[in-house]
């Protein structure tokens, strides 16, 4: 079964890379942030204790959602692709059993080799945000980093939740009979799964509940980070909410992206292929989703926390200050290469799509601009959705601060993050779909 | 003016001539196609026959246009494409040839309707919605014009797909083993459109299909067979059980080509 898991993989580089680059950040983001949390279990003052265990759990566990979100759509991206040489596997005699355990053992191999490596870069990630930590002052020089068993911890946990992610969409992939005909059915998979709708009621559920606790309770805390604390995750959340909807808003708000697409052939299969066949490119919808609103969401509430923390803008603050913006920087970074990685998944499985657009007398330029098209409704729908998202952090933060419902300053940076996020994404269709160009000839 | 030569009204839909097609270089070259001369008449079906590797295929791609040959030419309807550019090769191919292929290759996320009118849209027009209902019903898929390739059954894409290719009025009609994924009942609707689409006197439609099923051959006004990348005999009139017994016997007609 390895062999084969092996042999399979190979020619698959583009799907496998994606899930490979996913488990690799996200072990070494992840982890980064638990190292943190098990040098607080170490010989340390209370005070470093607790702000060690801030860091690393707190706001780790913010950038855990997002990467453990990220690892199950990757990975069902990929398996779903299979459904086609799933269903050959069983012609020749392979039970849906064996085919899921096939599909296993290749997550299990990208996932172990790519969590490994993220381990290390977990280790000395780690490292540099404590000695950031240290040289800001933020806990004492004797603090010793202890790093332990999180790095491997994390590693495992990834793993694991690859595997599921990787069952469920295996799961998928064999319920329906043996064929060797592709199923490139438009219908059938229109109707929203019910664990996508229990997500989103929960995430968004409790994101906007923090958001209430933050006007509430936590802004007359006296401690002024305890309304961060509860808002800061609001964002993300709701996000994520979103993003498991996103087959269905992609769906239902294309039509209101039409505009966008131009009257040409191309925006003429773009507006059909993003209604009706809304489950593809929803993967790659999520990521923009929560790319938009951790970056909008995160960014903004330091600004306002900069111009309204109590006791003025101190050494201290800078400090903090600068961690904030390591944070955002390390999920923003993670986020833009899942936008990237997934677009490249999803376009090379079309090649046989575009290959046949070009064989009915589609120019090149043409099939470009159609996949092109579809990224800007991708972006476009994903930015908004992603804004108002933020709007979940920045809303009941800037209340908490006494700023109002509108923040005070940095008015700008929602429009350079929504102009950042719609290039990421025109960018990584483009370049997907040049990477695909050479598969044009022959006539099959 | 020289009376003795009246210029031909109609030039043929399709010529090929000398045409050759190597793959790779030196040693390990592979000669798919070895100088083919033929001329396909307008208003004529013709079946390309020939075990596998005998450059069936490569002369199908060559002659639309989608890869360049080697050496020889490729004339449609009067004009020499050969070394046209991609671009140029593109959007004639897009106006003047029809194809027809084994996979049907429908677009999975447009309707029937939508998918007849995309050549004409990918030429940049608005689809005619009249000629795509006439060509829809024509094919007898009157009914079906808002369903979706997933909804239709194999034999009723294959005959969308042959709507598609009549959309754009084309000079020929390439059609790639077009029953190669049908049963034999759906195989005989699909054969017998493309003969309507030749007889028909308003259509004088040329097709030149290939395919390795007697019976399928057997529609064709000509069967050609190629041999290893050569023209190793024709047939007019063919029935299923000629067109068989000559497949047969294809070694003998690779020996009468060498003498």
């Amino acid at each position: 079964m390895m062999r084969l898991a092996l042999a399979s993989l190979r020619h698959r580089a583009t799907a496998s890379t994606a899930t490979f680059l996913t488990v690799l950040l996200g072990t070494a983001l992840m982890g980064s942030f638990a190292t943190l949390a098990q040098t607080a279990t170490g010989p340390v003052s209370d005070v470093d204790q607790d702000t060690l265990f801030i860091m690393g759990a707190v706001v780790g566990s913010w950038g855990a959602l997002i990467v453990l979100f990220a690892v199950v759509s990757t990975v069902g991206i990929t398996v779903t692709q299979r459904e086609t040489e799933v269903g050959l596997l069983r012609t020749i005699g392979a039970t849906p059993r064996q085919a899921r355990r096939l599909v296993r053992a290749e997550t299990l191999l990208v996932a172990l080799v790519a969590s490994a490596l993220g381990a290390v870069l977990a280790a000395l990630g780690g490292r540099a945000l404590l000695t950031l930590l240290r040289s800001g002052d933020v806990v004492a020089d004797s603090v010793r980093y202890d790093a332990g068993a999180a790095p491997a911890a994390t590693a495992l946990l990834i793993v694991l939740v690859s595997l599921v992610g990787s069952s469920f969409a295996a799961r998928r992939a064999t319920r329906g009979p043996a064929t060797i005909t592709p199923s490139e059915s438009a219908a059938g998979t229109q109707r929203l799964r019910i664990w996508r709708v229990v997500a989103a009621v929960v995430l968004i559920g409790y994101g906007l509940a923090m958001g209430v606790v933050t006007i509430t309770v936590t802004a007359d805390d006296p401690d002024p980070y305890a309304a961060m604390q509860t808002s800061g995750s609001c964002a993300i959340l709701v996000s994520l909410g979103l993003a498991s909807l996103a087959p269905w808003l992609l769906r239902h708000l294309s039509v209101l992206a039409r505009p966008l697409l131009g009257a040409g052939a191309a925006g003429h299969l773009a507006a059909y292929n993003t209604r009706r066949r809304s489950h593809l490119l929803a993967g790659v919808l999520a990521p923009v989703i929560v790319l938009t609103a951790s970056a909008v969401g995160v960014l903004m509430a330091v600004g306002t926390d900069n111009r309204t923390r109590p006791g003025g803008y101190d050494d201290d603050a800078r400090t903090i200050n600068l961690l904030n913006n390591v944070v955002v920087g390390m999920v923003v970074v993670f986020a833009a290469v899942v936008v990237v990685n997934t677009f490249a998944a999803v376009v090379a499985h079309r090649r046989a799509e575009l290959h046949r657009l070009w064989l009915l007398g589609a120019t090149p330029d043409q099939v470009e601009s159609s996949v092109l098209a579809e990224a800007r409704v991708v972006a476009g729908v994903g930015v908004v959705l992603g804004l108002l998202a933020s709007l979940a952090t920045v809303v009941p933060f800037g209340v908490a601060r006494h700023e109002g419902i509108v923040p005070d300053g940095q008015l700008w940076l929602p429009v350079l993050v929504a102009v950042g996020v719609v290039g990421l994404t025109l960018f990584s269709a483009r370049s997907a779909v040049r990477r695909t160009a050479p598969a044009l000839g022959g006539v099959r | 003016m020289n009376s003795h030569t009246t210029p031909p009204v109609h030039p043929p839909a399709l010529e090929v001539h000398g045409l050759t097609r190597t793959y790779g270089e030196g040693a390990g070259a592979v000669l798919a196609l070895a100088g083919v001369d033929l001329t396909f008449p307008v208003g004529t079906f013709t079946a390309v026959m020939g075990p596998s590797g005998s450059g069936k295929s490569t002369f199908l791609t060559c002659a639309a246009g989608l890869e360049r040959p080697t050496a020889g030419r490729v004339v449609i309807d009067g004009h020499d494409l050969t070394d046209w550019s991609e671009e140029d090769r593109t959007l004639f191919r897009r106006e003047r040839i029809g194809f027809v292929f084994q996979g049907f290759h429908l677009m999975p996320y447009l309707t029937a309707e939508q998918n007849v009118g995309l050549p004409q849209r990918l030429a940049g027009r608005r689809p005619d919605r009249a000629r795509v209902r006439q060509l829809l019903a024509r094919v007898g898929l009157a009914e079906r014009g808002g369903h979706l390739p997933s909804e239709l059954s194999g034999g009723q894409q294959q005959r969308v797909a042959i709507a598609r290719a009549l959309v754009t009025d084309p000079a020929v009609i390439l059609a790639d083993e077009p029953t190669g994924a049908l049963d034999s009942a759906t195989a005989h609707e699909v054969l017998a459109l493309l003969r309507s689409c030749v007889d028909d006197a308003g259509g004088a439609q040329t097709v030149v299909m290939v395919t390795h099923d007697p019976v399928a051959a057997s529609y064709a006004d000509t069967v050609v067979f190629l041999v290893d990348g050569r023209v190793a005999g024709t047939m007019a009139r063919p029935t299923a059980d000629a067109v068989a017994g000559q497949l047969a016997h294809l070694d003998e007609l690779v020996a009468g080509v060498a003498s």
